[in-house]
């Protein structure tokens, strides 16, 4: 028997075809009618897994039909396989990175620079016609592959299994390293004894503990920088200027404003305008990295706007968003929880540490643009000491109107799972608000057992 | 095979808690260093009493832990927590100040969360990990001066260039005379076992440097009577393990003990709570970054990346030290959720298998609940060298005659 797919429905279609073409960094265009024709047509059959309804469908952001953002972020994300690969056909170079880090510099350096997260999602984009299933345990073969070479206690494994198996045509694995993960680091080195002697290495070193005040410190991080940039040359064959730099930066820091600006005026509706999915996947955009293509995001960043001020105006509701949701905010690296079955328990995910906070660290755009670059990230909110993250998360929680707050992480991320009581320690004595710490499986499934206790928690807030 | 001088350590070892608490009585301020590029001869000279703290072997200690640093935290680093959320060891409970590194992620969250929950008078010493390249020299001299000046207001006055040279000089004579007693546990017919040069390397963790450097020199002078020219080799039929991985600290015997128990001899290890710190450690100016960077420039420890295999410094000197300890098999030891050592046992291990050394790594955590298990597999191991050794002779004989 097949599986019950979701279909856009016809009725909403006109609505979209009055929104903006997304404008790609080579300058081509997609209009609403080709991007309705992709979600309609070709990419129920492609990625089945994308449309079945599923309660383990970990996104349903495609399900707020009448939000022409929630589609086009859609369309960014299912043609990102074919993007990639195409952006390789035409020589382009691809870096591997970190998931908690800006992407200026590679930006620059006319590099796509993708997170962990990003080169699974091109990995699972080059097999068509999965169900949900299928698609769970192609992931988990790959993984696999990673914790016979390395460990079956890594969480990172720096995209070993994809770029060694020779999956994926990456050119060079240069992440900021130790910034906020601890397997990093060693899966970057991992790749020393793989076969694809080809892709270049390189860490970018991101000193730890109160840095953001040592001006030495600063100084080796813009070198590192500067090394970073040369790196990616090597790979280009160009020659990357301070100009560029000073340019990407710019760029990026209009993605960031645009970011922080859609979050408060979605945090400033009295009932949540879109639900957590959409809302995340919109914020997120601010960092311009997340779908590979920097031009993409911010062309539909700056339309998304628009239609949350629209929304917040005229008091709509997002998507399956219940009455009065419980208000939570998720810490934690690389994985949060299912926002629609937390929806259907009555929640709503109002906003993340992660990703949020180098979306609102701008960088001055006076001076050497290196040593900015590095200052700001040492001042990432999220690397501090413990006293001032919490600090900072506070901030956010009490904009937010959060009533819950979860850190999450995954099994094996031992450096953010180490903080985690002091963090909501902190919060807790701080707010009053409820915390609860939970830990994501291994191999990561979101399972049954996680979201009941995640309904639980719900259910006491 | 009983060497004098050892019983004199173990009873100042058991007078040590005592002492440290009258010497801070008398205003003395003891310095905890927690990590494994930790410049001591900085905290000796600035008249601090430097203490290592490093404990294992005790599971009760790793649950109480789990709960302020999660049960993800290497089980080294939950018991270090738990011991301090319980502030029973009487090392932990005479600590003024403490000293971390972050060499390894782990510890440095662990002196985030220390200083967190229990309140604790905490200097960090930031490590870059690209430690080989010259701006990273640079700002870890950087750093270096920082530990420096935070530990120089803890102790009230600024490090004195004349002190720092004494106290280089007299770690330096302590590494050395380490290493000269290291070669006797390794010879033939040795009269020290490895253990207990282990037990003996660890007891300098905790004693009073001047006097520990007289009892080491009292300890070789009694082996260098008992046995005038150590040779480096076999015993018939003993089984040469070399003990490679994540430290193994003083409280945790359980490896060290499986493998003397099923006929292993261990001859040789390059563990960080073993002889590893000790060597290459060459300070060519006396200054806090001139220490630090002599610590840096070391074997790196396995937390410290280096993304090329060939000119690996760390795997070199492990194929070194193998080579001169005439070892036959390593036994690769990873904790739970020792990310740096866990990671690279693959590969340490096809590196290895190119020179026809066998390595067994042995996942373990400080439970007594995988004893057996372990047995199992390092009583296989040790009768695999065996029977190979023996097939190796007999080929030899064959070849000779
Ligand atoms: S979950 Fe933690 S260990 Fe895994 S990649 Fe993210 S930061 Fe690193
Ligand atoms: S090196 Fe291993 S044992 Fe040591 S602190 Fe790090 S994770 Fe723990």
């Amino acid at each position: 028997m097949g599986k019950q797919l979701f279909r856009y429905s016809e009725a909403n279609k006109e609505k979209f075809l009055e929104s903006d073409n997304i404008t790609f960094n080579d300058g081509s265009t997609v209009s609403p009618e080709e991007i309705w024709h992709y979600l309609t047509e070709e990419a129920p059959a492609k990625y089945p897994s994308a449309f079945e309804v599923n309660l383990y469908q970990g996104n349903r952001g495609s399900r707020d039909e009448t939000l022409p953002t929630s589609l086009k972020t859609r369309y960014l994300g299912l043609t990102f396989s074919a993007r990639m690969e195409k952006a390789k056909d035409n020589g382009k170079s691809i870096a591997f990175i970190q998931g908690g880090q800006a992407v200026d510099p590679y930006t620059a350096a006319d590099t796509i620079a993708l997170r962990p997260g990003l080169v699974n999602q091109w990995n699972n984009g080059l097999e068509y016609g999965n169900d949900i299933n299928k698609e769970n345990l192609r992931r988990k073969k790959s993984k696999e592959k990673a914790f016979h070479d390395m460990s079956f206690e890594a969480c990172q494994t720096g995209g070993y299994e994809h770029v060694q198996a020779g999956d994926l045509r990456i050119d060079v694995i240069a992440p900021y390293t130790v910034l906020r993960c601890s397997d990093i680091s060693y899966g970057v080195e991992a790749h020393r004894h793989g076969p694809n002697k080809n892709v270049k290495l390189l860490n970018v070193d991101y000193p730890l503990r109160f840095q953001a005040d040592k001006p030495w410190a600063i100084e080796y991080f813009a070198k590192n920088l500067r090394r970073l940039v040369n790196t990616l040359d090597e790979v280009t064959g160009r020659k990357t200027s301070e100009n560029d730099l000073l340019k990407a930066i710019k760029l990026h820091n209009t993605g960031r404003r645009l970011g922080t600006e859609l979050a408060e005026l979605w945090w400033s509706a009295d009932v949540p305008p879109t639900n957590s999915d959409d809302r995340a996947s919109m914020v997120s955009l601010g960092n311009l990295e997340v779908h590979g293509d920097v031009q993409a995001s911010l062309s539909v960043l700056k339309e998304a706007k628009k239609f949350i001020a629209e929304r917040v105006k005229n008091g709509v509701k997002g998507h399956a968003v219940a009455d009065n949701p419980k208000r939570l905010f998720i810490l934690g690296s690389c994985v949060g929880i299912n926002g629609s079955r937390s929806e259907d328990a009555g929640a709503i995910v109002v906003g993340r540490d992660d990703q949020w906070s180098h979306c609102s660290s701008l960088v001055e755009e006076v001076g050497d643009p290196f040593y900015n670059l590095a200052k700001a990230t040492l001042e990432y909110p999220y690397e501090q000491s413990i006293e001032k993250r919490a600090q900072w998360t506070i901030e956010q929680i009490k904009k937010s109107r959060a009533d819950g707050v979860i850190f999450i992480h995954n099994w094996g991320c031992n450096t953010q799972a180490a903080i985690s009581r002091p963090i909501v320690d902190i919060i807790k004595r701080e707010t009053g608000i409820p915390t609860y710490i939970h830990e994501r499986d291994l191999h990561g499934l979101r399972d049954e057992q996680e979201q009941n206790r995640v309904n639980a928690f719900v259910e006491m807030l | 095979m009983s060497v004098k001088t050892l019983d004199v350590i173990r009873k100042r070892l058991e007078e040590r808690p005592d002492e440290l608490r009258r010497a801070r009585e008398n205003g003395l301020k003891v310095v905890g260093w927690v990590g494994y590029n930790v410049p001591e001869e900085i905290i000796h000279a600035l008249g601090f009493i430097p203490v290592r703290i490093a404990i294992g072997g005790d599971d009760r200690l790793v649950e109480i832990g789990a709960r302020y640093a999660s049960s993800k935290t290497c089980v080294f680093i939950r018991e270090i927590v738990g011991a301090f959320a319980e502030n029973q060891d009487p090392y932990i409970q005479q600590t003024d100040i403490l000293a971390f590194d972050a060499t390894c992620l782990q510890n440095y969250r662990a002196a985030e969360v220390i200083e967190y929950f229990f309140k604790k008078d905490v200097v960090v010493l930031a490590v870059p990990r690209n430690f080989h390249l010259d701006e990273a020299k640079e700002y870890f001299a950087h750093e270096a001066n920082e530990f420096t000046r935070l530990l120089e207001e803890r102790a009230g006055a600024p490090l004195d260039s004349a002190r720092l040279a004494e106290s280089v000089a007299l770690y330096n004579d302590i590494r050395k005379t380490l290493k000269s007693i290291y070669t006797f546990q390794a010879s033939k017919d040795n009269v020290i076992s490895w253990e207990e040069v282990y037990d003996l390397i660890q007891a300098g963790d905790l004693l009073d440097k001047r006097e520990y450097l007289s009892l080491l020199t009292q300890t070789l002078d009694e082996l260098k009577e008992r046995q005038h020219h150590p040779v480096i080799a076999s015993d018939d039929g003993d089984c040469r393990i070399f003990l490679s991985g994540s430290l193994i600290p003083r409280g945790d015997r359980k490896l060290i003990g499986i493998i003397r128990s099923v006929g292993g001899r261990i001859v040789g290890d390059d563990l960080w709570s073993g002889i590893l710190p000790h060597l290459d450690l060459d300070i060519k100016e006396i200054s806090p970054a001139g220490v630090a960077l002599g610590y840096l420039n070391r074997t790196p420890h396995a937390a410290l990346p280096y993304l090329d295999l060939e000119s690996d410094r760390r795997l070199k000197k492990l194929q070194e030290r193998l080579s001169e300890f005439k070892a036959q098999g390593v036994i690769y030891h990873t904790l739970r959720y020792c990310d740096p050592f866990t990671f690279k046992a693959k590969e340490t291990k096809n590196v290895l298998a190119k020179s026809g050394i066998p390595l067994l790594e042995i996942h373990t955590e400080y439970a007594g609940s995988d004893y057996e298990a372990m047995k199992t597999r390092v009583e296989a191991f040790v009768e695999m060298i065996k029977i190979k050794s023996e097939i190796a002779e007999e080929q030899g004989v064959l070849v000779d005659a």
